[in-house]
């Protein structure tokens, strides 16, 4: 697997903090969820509305209101987690949120403050691998969550003293996986 | 903001949409929160909510819109209010600061008593006053 880095996406919010992972070994420019959300909300794009309202719930409802609770991040996919959260049946518009939802973006909860989003897809099918969209994104999101939990469990990178950031085990902002 | 795509799609995201998932969120961590401090499980809410499958059946197929009836069952199976709506007699404005939509209420109240004989007294004299003090200087 190639090296990637991780890198701030969003930290505006008051509360949560967003990673996500762009490969270096490739001089690869854009992060992965740069490449989910540039594809899936563009004009021209059928899921596009759905693309927005996912940004907003990741931006505004987890970044800047509740952080990375467990309300939002119910959808585990083995190490890695997919949002949006799982349908709630018993509200109408929750219903829609979650079981017509048509795209996962896989991301990984590091804490209430940080959360690192990988990229996604179209969920088109029953299960994520079935889904031609999704298939290789969800394995790549395991890989993604894997390392990081590996790197973090051996004190490779830690988290600040304030809570809302990532830095290396000698105090630098740059990681390297 | 480190992502310049965040930036410019921030920017493109309608208002209704903002304000959708907004509510869409608190009704999330609401809902779960009143099932946690009462300790019922979604498995018991379910089972509560059962108990008249015609009206459940509505609600799952989807086709329609019983959001107002499905949040007022739910309401009373949970014995809380989840959604409120301000009454006609109150004033509220909407506040916006940045992207963040919110409802600020207050209450005018009005004095409905008729004036008295001692309230005319009085405003007879502010009047006075008030002549007295533009004739200074």
């Amino acid at each position: 697997m190639n090296t990637f880095a991780l890198e701030i996406w969003y930290d505006e919010g008051r509360v949560c903090t967003f990673y996500t992972v762009r490969y270096v070994s490739d001089h690869d420019m854009e992060s992965e969820t740069d490449k989910f959300f540039e594809k899936y909300s563009s004009t021209d794009f059928q899921f596009r509305e759905s693309a927005l309202e996912l940004l907003h719930l990741i931006t505004e409802s987890i970044g800047n209101r509740y952080g990375a609770i467990d309300d939002f991040f119910d959808r585990n996919k083995n190490k890695a987690q997919a949002l949006p959260p799982k349908p709630k049946p018993w509200i109408d518009e929750i219903k829609i949120l979650g079981n017509n939802f048509p795209l996962r973006l896989y991301c990984y909860k590091i804490s209430k403050q940080i959360v690192v989003l990988f990229n996604g897809g179209i969920k088109s099918a029953t299960t994520d691998q079935l889904s031609p969209d999704l298939s290789f994104k969800f394995n790549e999101a395991q890989r993604f969550a894997k390392l990081i939990s590996e790197n973090i469990a051996d004190g490779m990178f830690q988290i600040s003293d304030d809570e809302r950031y990532l830095e290396s085990f000698d105090g630098k902002k740059e990681i390297i996986i | 903001m480190r992502s310049k795509t965040v930036d410019r799609l921030l920017k493109e995201i309608p208002k209704e949409v903002k304000i959708y998932v907004d509510l869409y969120a608190d009704l999330v961590v609401r809902i779960n929160q009143i099932l946690k401090e009462k300790g019922i499980s979604k498995k018991e809410l379910a089972e509560m909510l059962d108990k008249q499958p015609s009206e459940i059946s509505k609600w799952l197929g989807g086709d329609h819109n019983f959001t107002l009836k499905s949040i007022s069952k739910l309401s009373a199976e949970l014995n809380e209010n989840l959604l409120m709506v301000t009454p006609s007699n109150r004033h509220f404005s909407f506040v916006e600061v940045e992207d963040i939509r919110s409802v600020q209420t207050f209450v005018v109240y009005q004095h409905k008593q008729k004036p008295t004989k001692g309230h005319e007294t009085k405003l007879v004299k502010f009047q006075e006053k008030i002549q007295e003090l533009t004739d200074v200087g």
